[in-house]
């Protein structure tokens, strides 16, 4: 992976704000990164921190109020053409979180899954769009003729892989996964991860990983991203992320992360995150790259003490 | 593990526990017999639908209706708890004896209550406190469970806390009630990493200082690795495999325990597939031959479609349901992920 290669999708300063005056609240504060096309990129924090709402504006799901979003060299974000909103639908997709909830319960599997096509392929016919629901399911690892049966018929596992197909049937390229198996069994986790790995090798897919659990994402992730209340604390590979995590957030969100370990669990300190450790009144942090590759948000002091660190 | 006696506080004999569905029986427990001891936490893990909720629920008479127990016992206290009909013999176990702490933060509170006012409820009933005593009880209770400002607190009503918040809310309703056993069913499912990690680490750190006896239940066996002085793996109804936390961690011996460990995102490495348990857990409606794992497992014996294995004694604390244990069998090596477990103590 070079790294001059032009990016898939890129994310310029992000502002995204929710309410009117009194009542404003910005979710999301000068967020950038790049996307490279065929990795999996990360992006973690807790609840509350902004990580949807990235996906979401990305999407076009929620408008920017500030900062741009280009996707394969175009700007996708604020307004833009018909034509080029279409292709852009069609090219990026999105699973869900909680696969209980994110299938219309009224609707045939097959009208689930090919509800897309009616956007975007509106010229085909019954058979051909059969056919393609056919296709999709069987990738995902279900029968085709799951198609006629309703969602409250199957289980989570099996229900998010109809979430999988419905974004598949588009034939993306990019897919933005919000948490996809945080809300399935561990049995089941895998099923979905390892499916989700596949599907990356054979179509060439990029995704946007979102997640609050580092365990998963150290699996799945090329690279991370850090997320706290709204701003990037940090972005690394996920290895060097693993090893030296240097924000103070990013140390504790690897503490909490679980070990199937009995004794290497019972050690293990927790770190707590006190955003008050920074003092940003006079030094004011800024987003640096302090070896290639290896974000750090902090002030001028603080990114000294990292330098130190990493050597 | 030092407080641990030899007598068991509860113990679970040959209990069967049926649901009537729509006409037809599911045997939703099947022949568990388990002893819980003194002061110990004890880890259930299984699948969703594998029974450790039932289980657990029926030690405090909260099954539906439609639920029975069919045969067995729990002896409690030289009481025999499987006995239990009426409401009114409950009572005296719930809460006092035994208390739960829910799942879902979000669902278990009333949202019409203060707080406090829902604390100090479990105190008149349970401790029969009023008045100020109440009062200064709920504000220790909140201290305990690690709520700041506690005397401010008392007075918020639940929507104004966050999911973690609520869960040490709860946990100070359970303790309010001063039980001798605490059942924590998924306490930390609903909640984020971090959050979890606190929760898990305040429940280990109370039941410690109450010298209280814990169940422990989950599907994620990376988290009970942290809390339990012992493991007990539930497959279909059944307590396959039970051990001490090192020995079911480190030396797994059922197929089932196996594939769950082998699974773990944890133990993966980039590129490389997961293990994955291939099919579905099989159905209860049906009548369940030889071990129920065995049409899941790639590596079943004969024997396992056959006959239901009985508990082989690995150590006097670690016995499983399988019959690679017994002297027939051929030798099976469990699979080579599982040393990366030992790896990760060690790191």
């Amino acid at each position: 992976m070079s790294e001059q290669q032009e990016p898939f999708l890129s994310v310029r300063d992000m502002h995204v704000t929710f309410g009117e005056r009194r009542h404003r609240f910005e979710a999301v504060c000068g967020v950038s990164f790049d996307i490279r096309k065929g990795e999996t990129f990360g992006l973690v924090g807790e609840s509350g921190s902004g990580k949807t709402t990235i996906g979401r504006a990305i999407l076009r799901i929620y408008p920017l109020s500030g900062g741009e979003v280009y996707f394969d060299g175009q700007r996708i974000s604020g307004k833009i053409d018909k034509e080029l909103d279409r292709r852009v639908t069609q090219r990026m997709q999105m699973i869900f979180q909680d696969p209980m909830a994110s299938l219309n319960e009224r609707a045939k599997v097959d009208y689930i899954v090919s509800e897309g096509l009616y956007n975007v392929a509106r010229g085909i016919s019954k058979e051909e769009r059969e056919r393609r629901v056919a296709n999709a399911l069987s990738e995902v690892g279900l029968l085709p003729e799951f198609a006629s049966r309703f969602p409250h018929e199957f289980s989570g596992g099996q229900r998010q892989r109809i979430g999988i197909a419905r974004a598949l049937i588009m034939q993306p390229e990019f897919i933005v996964a919000d948490e996809p198996i945080s809300a399935l069994d561990v049995s089941i986790r895998a099923q979905v991860l390892n499916l989700m790995a596949e599907l990356q090798k054979k179509r060439g897919l990029t995704y946007l990983f979102i997640s609050h659990d580092l365990s998963v994402m150290r699996f799945i992730c090329d690279r991370i991203a850090v997320i706290h209340l709204g701003r990037l604390v940090e972005l690394s590979e996920t290895e060097e992320l693993f090893r030296h995590p240097l924000h103070p957030y990013t140390q504790a969100l690897l503490s909490a992360v679980p070990q199937p370990s009995p004794d290497c669990a019972r050690r293990g300190e927790l770190v707590a995150y006190d955003p008050s450790i920074h003092d940003y009144s006079v030094d004011q942090p800024v987003w640096t790259e302090l070896v290639p590759g290896h974000f750090v948000l902090g002030n001028q002091k603080e990114l000294e003490k990292y330098r130190k660190e990493l050597k | 593990m030092s407080e641990k006696t030899e007598n068991p506080i509860l113990r679970v004999e040959h209990l069967d526990i049926k649901f009537n569905l729509r006409g037809k029986v599911l045997h939703a427990i099947r022949d568990v017999s388990l002893d819980l001891y003194e002061g110990e936490t004890l880890a259930i893990v299984g699948e969703s639908g594998s029974g450790k909720s039932v289980l657990t629920k029926a030690f405090m008479g909260l099954n539906d209706i439609n639920g029975w127990i069919d045969h067995g016992s729990i002896l409690y206290q030289g009481k025999d708890l499987a006995q239990y009909k009426t409401e009114k013999e409950w009572l005296t176990i719930r809460g006092r004896e035994i208390a739960m702490v829910l799942q879902d933060p979000m669902t278990s509170l009333n949202p019409l209550k203060t707080i406090g006012a829902q604390i100090e409820e479990a105190l008149r009933l349970h401790q029969g406190l009023r008045g100020e005593a109440a009062k200064a009880k709920t504000i220790e209770l909140l201290n305990d469970v690690g709520i700041t400002e506690p005397e401010r607190r008392r007075k918020q009503y639940p929507h104004e806390f966050s999911g973690g918040m609520r869960q040490r809310v709860i946990i100070a309703i359970a303790l309010a009630c001063n039980p001798r056993i605490l059942i924590c069913d998924e306490p930390t499912t609903a909640l984020d990493v971090t959050i979890q990690a606190q929760i898990i680490r305040l429940i280990y750190d109370l039941v410690h200082k109450l010298h209280l006896t814990a169940i422990y239940i989950t599907h994620d066996l990376g988290v009970v690795a942290n809390v339990a002085d012992r493991v007990a793996v539930m497959y279909a109804g059944d307590i396959v495999e039970i051990g001490t936390s090192r020995e079911v961690f480190y030396e797994p011996a059922h197929p089932y325990t196996w594939a769950l460990l082998s699974s773990l995102p944890q133990l993966g490495k980039k590129g490389e597939d997961l293990y994955t348990i291939r099919g579905t857990p099989p159905n209860l409606y049906n009548e369940i031959i030889g071990d129920a794992f065995a049409p899941r497992n790639p590596q079943a014996l004969q024997a396992d479609f056959v006959e239901r294995p009985p508990f082989f004694e690995i150590t006097p604390t670690h016995k499983a349901r399988t019959w690679l244990l017994d002297s027939r069998a051929p030798h099976i090596d469990p699979p080579k992920v599982l040393s990366r477990i030992r790896k990760l103590g060690n790191s």
